[in-house]
């Protein structure tokens, strides 16, 4: 394994076009803490799902360079392998990833359902980088959580990789509230027939923070069906980025597919930059894309104040009503409520 | 008792005056009507009353048993008993009706001191009073307004008064688009909140809604002013003969 230094060069910037809003190597410094160094990392899970560390496995020459980074520096791989037809009620956690490269994969087998939670709390001052490979075999379920709450001058690259074969679902909901940089991407490709997936998104923002939400879903085969929708509130000084893109190969027929970022911008000087992108090569699809950014409804507002609502708590009620729903299809109750303590807790410390 | 005296009203960055110069006092107990001209300022007054930005006070006071309203915010208004039933009703996506009105009364009572409404009293009471106004329960389950119909919607501002008990209450044409079937139900819960300690304000284009709430005193509102008042028995006078007499 060859430890070179990392070098800002190889970090992307934004002349590169997927890149263009999330300029990480200027948000990265040579000296920052994980720069070269492989991540901690704590894996639980329930009773018959394994978990094994092996070597680095090869990068693929079209993997992104923090993909190839995180194999460079990961030192190893964590296999976690959920066998057929496997159900429990209990998730697998990752946890750690405070600084430095990891490298995880996440093998389902057929009809096998599993709850994945993922909490990115990093160290003040770090970079992350971490790559997720998931392979959901036939009829497979990934009901996937992300909790980011990483400090605001943490920089972190979270890159996942799903390739779901026939009838597998992804279900996906993130809660982020950005860092010093932070990008949260998902890239899945449709290899089998009827695939389904859920990939929705809440960012919160205030300060000087960035939070991308960057997603490549790759459809090959007929009958898939994607729902996405990704909301967003900006405060002070902050950035939200949004990247979308359907990419219907042409004999993805009846593809139903629909991408929605709708944002709130809660002050002049936060910023949001929106691209939700269609590709399609199939004639008999559904698929549709939807971008609104806009602030809070003053008359609305004036409303509820004239019942009694002091401003500040109006303000917190509809940017909660706004951002909730994206969790509406989060089965998980308990979780949800907790996402939405999260989110509460938020907006009564900024709005 | 509720007193404006020589109130000065202008929008667009106060380059448009509405109202020059009105007065007018509404003692507790009374309720007097105000009708109008369509465009004389009616709706301006009640969101002057109430503290919405965007209608600037250029002059005048207003004052609600002896304080001040126009040194207050919207939310401090409404704890002080002012309450309004919008001409167009917001509508509220996202918040359930009934989450709205308990945060909203909780919060009042909070300003002034008071102990909250626990959860079952305020459904108790929230159940009982949807009876008596022939709401649907699940209206109260669904946020507020949204995709509720217009008579829907008038008929849930007068769910709110009712729940809220408010001391100085403004309606803005409650009764438009109102069914007579509605139009009786929402004159008998305003009528049940007449008493000795309140006051009401009751703005209307149609003498049919006074029928049912006889009020103490009319008013008509032109040229930036109360321009003439009567009795109950003058809502008819106007409904007849129009406003001509007190246009511009
Ligand atoms: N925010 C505003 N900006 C600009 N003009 C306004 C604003 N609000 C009211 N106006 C104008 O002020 C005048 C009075 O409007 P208002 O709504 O108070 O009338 P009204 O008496 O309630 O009429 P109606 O009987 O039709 O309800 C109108 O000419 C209206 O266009
Ligand atoms: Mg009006």
């Amino acid at each position: 394994m060859t430890h070179m230094p990392l070098s800002l060069k190889t970090l992307p910037n934004r002349r590169d076009e997927a890149w263009k809003w999330s300029d990480v190597s200027r948000a990265v410094s040579n000296d920052v803490q994980g720069a070269d160094t492989s991540a901690p990392v704590q894996i639980f899970v329930p009773e018959g799902v394994t978990v094994t560390r092996t070597d680095a496995a090869a990068t693929a020459a079209n993997d992104t360079s923090l993909v190839k980074l995180a194999s460079q520096y990961a030192g190893q791989v964590w296999n976690i392998v959920v066998p057929d037809g496997f159900s429990s009620e209990n998730p697998i956690q990752i946890e750690g990833l405070t600084n430095g490269h990891a490298q995880i994969s996440l093998s389902l087998g057929k009809g096998a359902s599993v709850q994945l939670v993922e909490h990115y709390d990093g160290q003040a001052g770090a970079f992350v980088n971490s790559h997720l490979n998931v392979k959901l075999a036939e009829d497979a379920l990934l009901d996937r959580v992300i909790v980011q709450t990483d400090p605001d001058d943490c920089v972190r690259i979270s890159t996942t990789h799903v390739t779901a074969w026939a009838k597998s679902e992804l279900r996906q909901h993130t809660l982020a509230f950005g860092g010093k940089l932070s990008r949260l991407e998902t890239r899945m490709a449709g290899m089998g027939e009827g695939v389904k997936a859920t990939i929705n998104g809440a960012y919160l923002l205030d300060g000087a923070r960035h939070c991308d939400m960057t997603s490549y879903i790759d459809l090959a085969c007929p009958d898939g069906h994607i729902r996405q929708s990704v909301k967003g509130v900006t405060a002070d000084k902050s950035r939200g980025v949004f990247q979308g893109k359907f990419h219907v190969r042409r004999p993805a027929q009846h593809t139903d597919a629909r991408m929605r970022h709708d944002c709130i911008m809660l002050s002049d000087t936060s910023e949001i930059r929106s691209k939700p992108e269609l590709e399609i090569y199939a004639d008999d699809v559904v698929c549709e894309h939807g971008n609104t950014i806009g602030a809070l409804d003053e008359s609305a507002l004036f409303y509820m104040r004239q019942r009694g609502i002091p401003l500040a708590q109006a303000r917190a009620m509809l940017t909660e009503a706004f951002l909730a729903s994206v969790f509406d299809t989060l089965e998980d109750e308990v979780m949800r409520e907790s996402l939405l303590e999260k989110l509460r807790a938020w907006l009564e410390a900024t709005v | 008792m509720l007193k404006i005296n020589n109130l000065h009203v202008a929008v667009d960055d106060g380059q448009k005056p509405i109202l020059t110069g009105l007065s007018l006092e509404v003692p507790k107990g009374e309720v007097h009507a105000i009708m109008g001209p369509n465009g004389a300022g009616k709706s301006t007054l009640s969101y002057v009353l109430t503290g919405r930005d965007g209608y600037d006070v250029t002059d005048g006071t207003v004052t609600l048993d002896g304080k001040d309203l126009l040194d207050m915010e919207p939310e401090e208004r409404a704890a002080a008993g002012v309450f309004l039933s919008f001409q167009y009703p917001l509508e509220i996506p996202g918040v359930p009706t009934m989450t709205f009105l308990k945060t909203a009364l909780n919060a009042q009572r909070k300003a002034r001191g008071e102990e909250e409404m626990k959860a079952p009293e305020f459904l108790k009471k929230a159940r009982a009073l949807a009876k008596e106004l022939k709401m649907k329960p699940e209206m109260l389950k669904r946020p507020l307004n949204v995709g509720f119909s217009g008579g829907e919607k008038k008929r849930m501002e007068i769910f709110q008064m009712m729940m809220l008990e408010p001391n100085f209450i403004v309606m803005d044409e409650t009764d438009s688009g109102l069914d007579v079937d509605a139009l009786r139900i929402v004159a008998d819960g305003v009528n049940k909140l007449r008493s000795p300690d309140r006051g009401m304000l009751i703005i209307t284009h149609y003498q049919r809604l006074l029928d049912y709430i006889v009020p103490d005193r009319v008013h008509v509102l032109a040229k930036g002013g109360i321009a003439a008042s009567g009795d109950a028995e003058f809502a008819k006078k106007l409904e007849n003969e129009g406003y001509d007499a007190y246009a511009a």
